[in-house]
């Protein structure tokens, strides 16, 4: 009764509005962001009295924004690429392998996820500048890493567990080597997995904002650090601009996701 | 050695030596697992000594953190946002949720992909908006202000209003895909059995429909809750100065005043809060629905 649509009466126009208001609810600072950057006014009124694109052209012109965004994609980048390639190793000793603790193992390799990220970046933080890298690539690289590194397990883990072996098993019997097999028939068959994977890991980097907080030095900026920073000054219409142009990026790494699993899980 | 151990899985030979197919199999796992032991284990572990020994070794910084009213004020804080987040979070996301199941699939579908997009914008754009939203000139008060709710524009940023009402939009996700899940595997012949046995939708609602979702109500609201309690960014962008939470304590004791016994101690709170109660709900709900995206 209360799961049939057709039997919920006049509830199911109740739970429809709640529904559909709640959907406004999620949706409307995201429109709202969007709206308010090509607004006009300095102080945020709106409906803003006019439009302009005066805020993107402000952004664009400054060099900071510009180097800070750079370096979220180079740190994104290597970040993805590393989380990837770790993250299939362990996925296939933790699908394959058959040895004690591996459920231990795959928990620990999940915690830095659900740790609050806070203790993780003061941990980090701490232990960088003894290392004396706080402020510098590799220390950015190392921090993201470990954040983006279980969502790309997960992703992996998940895709192994699904792939039928025997297939890879017959391309060793038909004469390949263990490792062409892995190459050519089962990195193949997860490749669905791996994009979400790399997707995941670089959105995860990208976003990242606490550890990037502790990371930064005034010579080395991600854009979230620099959203922060300028956050904690003014409210700047030139943050809106940023912000809309990251919901962009995110709507894209999202539609991609979206695509290539409808395309890739179709045999 | 990987070629041993994958012929043998071929031929399904077993026996052999132990040491090399063990190290064929758990080998490909270590480059994560030292990551993980040298840059997650060993900082943890080093920052919770740092809150036993510095600056003397001993437990008085958390004497100082659980004697002081000031540090008593920012828990009661923390605990308190979290929980009416926690609340707020489960009694919108429980509605969405059963929608979600029972609604025609294309609108599910469009209510998924604003979830989804929501979930997945940065943080920083979303807090940024709220912001603008709930300040004094803001478009919520306005709008309060046009229906007649309030003569005068709400103090609604910059106090744990505002965190309260940044922090529910930001957890609400987590509530409604977990509890869709639990929702979406009722059986609907018990509901349909409910009926027959001539129960009204109110009374299917409150006793049948509420207790079977329940079990997906207490992990969601546990996830929630335990996120909440950590939450850095939000807090310290719409709240104020005079009421802070337990992360951004820690941020401040260990940035701006460079005080890193007491700092780490503050963690360890942190720390200890998040896996007590994580370890709750690995006892009552499995390890299944732990990292769940």
């Amino acid at each position: 009764m209360l799961l049939d649509f057709d039997r919920l009466g006049w509830w199911r126009w109740a739970l429809g509005g709640f529904t559909a208001a709640v959907a406004a609810f999620l949706l409307l600072p995201i429109v709202f962001i969007a709206a308010l950057s090509f607004g006009s006014s300095q102080w945020l009124i709106f409906p803003p009295p006019s439009w302009t694109t005066r805020w993107y052209s402000e952004l664009f012109a400054d060099q900071r924004w510009l180097d800070a965004a750079l370096n979220s994609l180079k740190i994104g980048l290597v970040v993805t690429v590393l989380s990837v390639v770790i993250g299939l190793a362990a996925s296939f000793a933790l699908v394959r392998g058959r040895f004690r603790g591996r459920e231990t193992l795959k928990a620990l390799f999940l915690t830095p996820m659900i740790l609050p990220v806070v203790v993780l970046a003061v941990a980090l933080y701490a232990f960088f500048l003894r290392l004396g890298i706080n402020g510098t690539m590799t220390g950015f690289v190392i921090a993201h890493l470990l954040v983006a590194l279980p969502f790309s397990i997960l992703a992996l883990t998940t895709a192994l567990e699904g792939f039928d072996k025997s297939i890879e098993d017959a391309a060793i019997l038909c004469g390949a080597s263990p490792f062409e097999a892995k190459m050519r028939v089962t990195l193949p068959g997860i490749s669905a997995g791996l994009f979400s994977a790399a997707i995941f890991s670089f959105l995860t980097s990208w976003d990242e904002v606490v550890l990037a907080i502790f990371m930064a030095s005034p010579t080395l900026q991600t854009l979230p650090v620099r959203i922060w920073s300028t956050l904690r000054q003014d409210l700047t219409p030139v943050v809106a601009s940023v912000s809309t142009l990251l919901v962009l990026v995110t709507i894209v790494l999202m539609l991609l996701v979206a695509l290539i699993r409808k395309g890739l899980s179709k045999p | 050695m990987s070629s041993l151990t994958e012929s043998r899985s071929v031929t399904g030979r077993q026996g052999g030596r132990r040491m090399p197919r063990l190290f064929g199999e758990v080998g490909p796992a270590l480059p994560a697992f030292l990551l993980i032991v040298f840059f997650f284990v060993a900082p943890v572990v080093a920052l919770l000594l740092r809150s036993v020994l510095e600056p003397v070794p001993g437990l008085q910084n958390y004497e100082t953190l659980l004697g002081s009213a000031t540090y008593i004020g920012v828990f009661a804080n923390t605990f308190i946002v979290s929980t009416v987040v926690t609340a707020a979070a489960l009694a919108i996301g429980f509605p969405v949720a059963w929608a979600l199941v029972v609604m025609p699939m294309t609108w599910s579908r469009i209510v998924f992909a604003i979830l989804i997009l929501s979930m997945w914008t940065n943080l920083l754009a979303r807090t940024y908006a709220w912001m603008v939203l709930l300040q004094r000139t803001g478009l919520i008060n306005k709008m309060l202000m046009a229906v007649g709710l309030t003569d005068e524009p709400l103090t609604l940023v910059n106090n744990l209003t505002g965190v309260t009402i940044g922090m529910t939009y930001i957890m609400l996700p987590f509530v409604i895909l977990p509890l869709y899940g639990v929702i979406s595997n009722i059986d609907k012949a018990v509901l349909r059995a409910a009926a027959l046995c001539g129960a009204n939708r109110w009374q299917a609602l409150t006793r049948v429909l509420l207790p079977l979702a329940a079990p997906g109500m207490a992990a969601g609201g546990l996830m929630v809750f335990v996120m909440s309690l950590g939450y850095f960014v939000t807090p310290a962008l719409l709240g104020g100065t005079s009421n802070m939470m337990l992360a951004e304590l820690i941020a401040q004791l260990v940035q701006s005043l460079t005080d890193w016994g007491l700092g780490s101690a503050a963690a360890f709170v942190l720390l200890l809060s998040t896996l007590v109660l994580y370890g709750l709900m690995l006892k009552f709900f499995g390890t299944s629905r732990l990292g769940g995206q």
